[in-house]
């Protein structure tokens, strides 16, 4: 396995009762790397992302993260992560919101205000930084969870359904900047129940019922499966993973 | 039939939630368990310490043989008297002794007089009359002679629990009236005794229920307050994202103790400003001192009130375990009626409750005046409550960010 790869997991298992959320999961993500992690509503993508960020103790397997064994304190500051539900304080205003969360990260005010600035304009919520979070959508505080999760500039980055409630042209300009933010060096694990999205990784996983059916370029899915889109590819992996299984 | 979908449908949920079905079917008996066992209207292991100088002789003047001496012990008669179960004694010989030890090992001290047989039986034969006694195997006529002035029975009483002193005092009337019966005398409890209180001027029932009440606010305030915070934090999954950050599990705890120790001191500012501005409750003890105690509590509510969040799902869940707290501790902390009224089991649970030592604390200092010297106990055990329930929301913070 190449030493430049930030992500290494191995043998992961995770059990909720007799279900197995994660079934001997293996995987690594090079720095750079913009994975996306797809999948159906269930298939466990939450359940990896929360274990690889040390949320979740597996039963089986370790992860590691930067070189180091997770759960670990010593990753925390050059981690991003986006938890699936909005993760926001609705009676706080959205710069204090950013305020709050750089203060965790011992980001002077100043930092602050100048991040807020940029990642604003990103998620499009510059004209309402003033405005309280209760008073948004469900894709408003969504984007403003993200701007949360990148107010550091960490060098890992874990978004969980980034995109899920947001515009299709908002989206799109997500996923350029994912993009840049890889090209800058950032690691970015995000997943997607929208298969087709997963288009714009580098690398793309598709996880089912807590394993992965294949991983690879989209490029490689496609050319693997026979098929013209991600979609089609997925059902494809799925209908083959049914009958194997 | 709409109205009975919607019925179906809450019970349907609520049989769905195990938590809250176990709280519907276990807080009332909790409640009148507690309830039952906690006022038994009668007082047990009350400590008083007695001096008996009595010398039991009554000198009497004889129609037969003159002045004789007679062997009658009334002092020792009084303590038999005495309900054991009610009360501890400790006999002592030496007066001084016995008054210092009131108001920290005893509730009174009753000091009898070297002629206090004496003086009993000589009111009893002036008020009476002549009557016939045993006296060396003979019949003898006691004669009345002038009233025997001597030093009264000195009792020294702590009245800074109402409750306790009125039951004392009405235990010793019951006791002297059994004596003075089998004198057939008609002296009175009063002409006997000079009661003593212990503290200056009056302490009314509203006096002593003040800081236990202002103590309860508090816990009722803190708590709901603190466990309300910890598990809506969790449930938005804002707790996550601050301790998946570079932060420690001991920082956020002591950020969240350092906001609700000021909202606690801030809200007992209020309850006592209000206390005594509207009903100039009894404060002759040391602010510092309060504010001391008010601190270490508040500390040990909300370390306690993170500890029960654990265990909540949800909000709804969170208020309902937060009364197993607040029963408990407006029943069995003696903010009512004395712990010396509670069965053992229950004054046994009442010193697992945090309210037991704060109120015990704030009645010293504001009833009584006793600085911090003498809450060494209390103040020990809120600071290893505050410590501890500290040391345990800090491994709680991180677990419920893992099981968020």
């Amino acid at each position: 396995m190449p030493a430049d790869h930030v992500i290494r997991a191995q043998g992961l298992r995770k059990i909720y009762g007799k279900r197995a959320a994660l079934d001997g999961l293996s995987l690594s993500v090079a720095q750079g790397q913009l994975y996306g992690l797809a999948g159906p509503n269930g298939a466990g993508k939450t359940t990896l992302i929360r274990t690889l960020c040390g949320l979740l103790r597996p039963d089986e397997g370790e992860a590691n993260l930067l070189g180091w064994k997770m759960p670990s304190t010593r990753v925390r500051s050059q981690l991003g992560y986006m938890p699936q539900d909005f993760a926001v304080y609705n009676d706080l205003s959205v710069m204090q919101n950013l305020e709050f969360f750089g203060r965790l990260y011992s980001l002077k005010r100043s930092q602050v205000r100048e991040r807020a600035k940029e990642l604003l304009d990103l998620v499009q919520l510059s004209d309402r930084s003033r405005d309280r979070v209760g008073t948004f959508s469900g894709g408003m505080r969504r984007r403003v969870s993200l701007a949360i999760s990148l107010l550091h500039k960490p060098r890992l980055v874990f978004l969980d359904e980034p995109t899920a409630g947001v515009d299709p042209k908002l989206r799109r300009s997500f996923w350029d900047y994912f993009n840049a933010l890889a090209d800058e060096n950032v690691t970015l694990v995000v997943t997607t129940h929208l298969v087709e999205e997963a288009q714009r990784c580098h690398m793309v996983g598709f996880l089912m019922a807590g394993r992965l059916l294949t991983q690879g370029q989209p490029e490689e899915i496609l050319a693997q499966t026979g098929t013209s889109n991600l979609d089609d590819a997925f059902i494809v992996l799925q209908e083959r993973g049914e009958v194997a299984s | 039939m709409t109205s009975l979908a919607v019925a179906l449908n809450v019970l349907r949920r609520i049989l769905r939630d195990g938590r809250t079905l176990a709280l519907i079917v276990i807080l009332p008996l909790f409640f009148v368990l507690i309830y039952g066992n906690s006022f038994s209207g009668s007082y047990s292991d009350l400590t008083i310490a007695i001096v008996n100088e009595d010398n039991g002789l009554a000198s009497v003047r004889t129609m037969e043989v003159g002045r004789v001496t007679l062997t009658v012990d009334l002092a020792s008669a009084f303590v038999d008297a005495l309900d054991t179960t009610v009360f501890d004694i400790v006999v002592l010989k030496d007066s001084d002794e016995a008054m210092a030890m009131v108001g920290k090992d005893a509730w009174a001290a009753l000091v009898f007089p070297k002629s206090f047989s004496n003086a009993v039986v000589s009111e009893a034969v002036r008020s009476s009359g002549e009557r016939q006694v045993e006296f060396e195997g003979d019949s003898v006529t006691i004669l009345p002679s002038d009233p025997v002035a001597g030093p009264l029975t000195k009792l020294i009483i702590d009245d800074s629990n109402p409750l306790v002193a009125g039951a004392i005092v009405a235990a010793f009337n019951d006791a002297f009236a059994t004596v003075l019966e089998t004198q057939q005398s008609s002296v009175t409890t009063e002409s006997l005794l000079d009661v003593q209180r212990l503290y200056e001027g009056e302490i009314r029932m509203l006096d002593f229920t003040a800081p236990g009440i202002i103590g309860f606010a508090m816990t009722l305030i803190t708590v709901m307050l603190t466990a309300m915070a910890v598990v809506r934090e969790r449930t938005g999954g804002t707790l996550t994202r601050i301790l998946i950050a570079p932060v420690s599990a001991w920082q956020v705890t002591l950020g969240y103790t350092l906001a609700f120790s000021l909202i606690a001191l801030f809200q007992a500012a209020e309850l006592f400003l209000v206390s005594l501005w509207l009903f100039d409750i009894r404060f002759v003890g040391d602010p510092g001192a309060v504010i001391l105690v008010i601190v270490l509590f508040a500390i040990g509510l909300q370390g306690l009130a993170t500890l029960m969040s654990t265990l909540a799902k949800n909000e709804a869940q969170a208020m309902q375990f937060v009364l197993f707290l607040l029963i408990p501790s407006i029943m069995l902390s003696g903010v009512f009626w004395p712990l010396e009224t509670m069965s053992g089991t229950m004054r046994a649970l009442s010193y697992a409750i945090p309210l037991t030592y704060a109120n015990a604390a704030l009645r010293k200092i504001m009833l009584t005046g006793h600085g911090i010297e003498a809450l060494t106990f209390e103040l020990s055990v809120l600071g290893a409550i505050a410590f501890v329930t500290l040391l345990l929301s800090v491994i709680s913070m991180r677990r419920q960010a893992y099981t968020a």
